[in-house]
């Protein structure tokens, strides 16, 4: 089953097209992948998954109906716009918004205490949001989208502005709730994060989808045409190297694009032969190039 | 409807638990104490405090003495009337400072005179010099050389004065004596029977004047400052980008008539602790006005109050929302709260014809009026109750209004609250109220 199946969705904003005839769908337990430049119509297609907006044409499936606000309790949404209310105490807003989820309130509030306490900041339950920091104010924002235990969690940009340990806090969280069998759909644009976490993805740019599917089969038609090196001497002789398309030295390592037809083995007897070599892997392309290349492309 | 009821009793919670509440709740009687009471008391008290100093320049010492009789006279009439006043407000224990009047008469009617009187009342000396010569009575003009030329009750009383003690002693000159001429000046009362209210202890208009000033002061008030909450609750909401959670959860319309609810009742508390502790202040000290004002509170006054207040709020509070979901900060939600502000001064500016004659055509209209009506037919019902058909026409009124409005600003905000960064501009609100 689908959780959440897009149909020729269309959204304008005066003569603005923000989202284009757009169609995909997220199989129910998947982690999706919604990536696009800024300003490529992603948070104004998923406003239009949770009727914050009403698509101009199309039609949207919500959890294997036609949308219906009813549904709305089974999805958890954290928006990229974060906020709270700034004079509320975290218990008492944590328990308010999973009341308007569905919960009752006594269930809300226990709900509130034991995430808090999961994600080690039940001692903070007492205090006003306007007395927490930027990274526990997003972490107060991502309980609420969980509190009431949605089976469709929608995350755009989850991890802006978070520390390492608290990234993977929530990534450990997210990962959890994906081995439950929850729909986690990712908003982003940072490709890394995504690439490490989502099974499905799909690329848009103007409101169009330019790449969509499996991660596996998106990356396979750019081949494993990509060597990372690390090595002590001269790296003189990639220079003009019929072999190498391109480079790019970080210091530590050379990442390598390796010339059409160009076979690795033969890169690699050529660098054994001038350095010494501590590391030499052939890669697939990352999805921040494909990314970099496909958008590039298409705003061309 | 889960949705409207936790919404406004987070609204209703997070605003009664606050301080501001506390300290509204606490600051505002006295506000109105110092708005309604404070400039009569301030004339009142200028006016009556210490001994006030006149000449009488004339050549008929006879006339002199009428005005010096008349005046003093006056004088003491209006010191009781203060004290008997004081006795019923609440400074009950401070005894009214005694002023006096004192009166010269001159029989020097040089223009060297005047010059010297004049200087002297320059120099503060003198309050007031009342120049009666010949010249001038035959003018029926007399000139009064004072520095308080604005003050015009003071004027007034002096003018009657003068009138009724020149009249006497053209009398007295007639071959009157003294008891016929009293007969003929004996103040006759009009004694006012409230038809409304009806048999005895009825509302002494005074007191209806004052009464309905204090309500309809205080109806203002509250529109203002519940719409201004509500407006300021948007705002914050979409400042603090809440907005954005919430919407995927409830719908504006239900946040609207959430938050409008909530701020709502918050007015009712507010109300409700005024009057209970209003009610225990006057039972407790025998409110020496209490018998007028009862015959002035009545039920159906009070339930009014309230369906007013209520028909007002919602209409108003529906705009401020509107107002509050279109701007982004708080000076764009002054500047365009202007709008919505303009209406309700409007209506005070009709409360003072529609207090003095209720059935004026600019009473009539501004109880019809839906924006004006709340304040104005109020007015009305409390000085002189209309026809029926009247209320109700004015009632239905102001809800059809309402349902359009909560139409049409519920439009506006939905648009409005998903909107950031520029503020729009007429044409763009237009457009927003033409999406589907």
């Amino acid at each position: 089953m689908n959780t959440i199946e897009l149909n020729k969705v269309r959204k304008t904003y005066d003569h603005f097209v923000a989202v284009d005839d757009l169609s995909f769908n997220i199989e129910q337990g998947a982690v999706f992948g919604l990536l696009g430049p800024n300003g490529a119509g992603k948070t104004s297609t998923i406003r239009m998954m949770i009727g914050i907006t009403a698509p101009d044409s199309g039609s949207i499936n919500l959890l294997g109906k036609p949308f219906d606000r009813k549904s709305l309790h089974k999805v958890g949404y954290l928006p990229e716009e974060r906020g709270l209310y700034k004079k509320m105490k975290i218990g008492d807003q944590l328990t308010f918004l999973g009341e308007l989820h569905g919960l009752e309130k006594n269930v809300a509030r226990q709900k509130a205490i034991s995430w808090c306490e999961r994600l080690e900041i039940a001692d903070w339950l007492p205090k006003k949001v306007e007395e927490l920091s930027k990274g526990m104010q997003q972490k107060i924002q991502f309980i609420a989208a969980l509190l009431h235990d949605p089976d469709f969690i929608i995350m755009d940009e989850p991890f802006f502005g978070l520390d390492p340990v608290n990234a993977g806090l929530l990534k450990d969280v997210l990962l959890d709730l994906k081995k439950q069998g929850k729909t986690i759909l990712f908003s982003s644009h940072r490709m890394d994060q995504v690439e490490k976490l989502c099974d499905a993805i799909c690329l848009i740019n103007h409101g169009k989808p330019v790449l969509a599917g499996n991660l596996k089969d998106v990356k396979a038609p750019y081949g494993k045409n990509n060597v990372q090196i690390e090595y002590e001497g001269d790296g003189a002789f990639l220079d003009h190297n019929p072999l190498v398309k391109a480079y790019n030295n970080y210091g530590n390592y050379v990442e390598v694009k390796l010339a059409p037809g160009a076979d690795a083995q033969e890169l690699l007897r050529q660098v054994a032969a001038r350095s010494r070599v501590t590391r030499f892997e052939v890669m697939e392309p990352s999805l921040e190039e494909i990314f970099i290349e496909v958008v590039g492309k298409t705003n061309a | 409807m889960r949705n409207v009821f936790l919404i406004a009793k987070r609204e209703y919670l997070e605003r009664v638990r606050s301080k501001s509440f506390l300290i509204m709740t606490l600051l505002i009687p006295f506000l109105m104490a110092a708005l309604t009471l404070g400039p009569g008391l301030l004339a009142m008290r200028l006016m009556k405090q210490g001994t006030k100093h006149f000449v009488v320049v004339t050549s008929r010492p006879s006339v002199g003495e009428a005005i010096k009789a008349r005046l003093t006279e006056t004088q003491e009439r209006e010191t009781k009337k203060a004290t008997e006043l004081k006795a019923n407000s609440m400074e009950r224990s401070e005894s009214t400072p005694s002023s006096q009047v004192t009166v010269d008469v001159d029989t020097n009617t040089s223009t060297d005179e005047r010059a010297a009187l004049t200087v002297k009342v320059r120099n503060k000396e003198l309050d007031g010099v009342i120049w009666a010569t010949d010249d001038a009575l035959a003018a029926n003009k007399l000139p009064y050389i004072t520095l308080d030329v604005s003050s015009f009750i003071q004027t007034t009383i002096l003018q009657e004065s003068v009138s009724e003690a020149l009249h006497r002693e053209s009398l007295r000159t007639k071959g009157l004596n003294t008891t016929e001429i009293d007969a003929v000046f004996k103040r006759v009362e009009l004694d006012p029977q409230n038809a409304k209210a009806g048999g005895p202890g009825a509302a002494n208009p005074q007191v209806t004047f004052i009464a309905s000033f204090v309500m309809v002061m205080i109806l203002y008030i509250s529109l203002l400052l519940y719409g201004i909450n509500v407006m300021r609750s948007v705002l914050e909401e979409k400042t603090s980008r809440i907005m954005e959670v919430m919407l995927s959860i409830a719908k504006p319309k239900e946040m609207m008539a959430g938050k409008i609810l909530g701020v709502g009742s918050v007015g009712l508390t507010q109300f409700a602790i005024w009057g209970a502790t209003a009610s225990v202040f006057t039972g407790a000290s025998a409110f020496a006005a209490r018998d007028q004002l009862k015959g002035f509170f009545s039920p159906m006054l009070l339930i009014s109050f309230a369906v007013f207040f209520l028909l007002g709020y919602a209409l108003y509070s529906t705009m401020y929302a509107a107002v509050g979901a279109m701007v982004n900060s708080e000076q764009e939600a002054q500047q365009a709260s202007f709008l919505v502000i303009m209406p309700i001064v409007a209506a005070i500016a009709m409360a003072f014809p529609a207090l003095q004659s209720p059935n004026s055509a600019v009473a009539f209209w501004g109880s019809m009026v839906p924006f004006t009506s709340p304040i104005v037919m109020f007015i009305r019902i409390a000085v002189q109750q209309p026809p029926w058909w009247q209320i109700g026409l004015s009632i239905a009124i102001n809800l059809a209004t309402t349902y359009g409005l909560v139409l049409l600003c519920a439009r506006i905000y939905r648009v409005g609250v998903l909107m950031y960064g520029k503020k729009p501009t007429l044409p763009e609100i237009i457009k927003w109220l033409r999406y589907s």
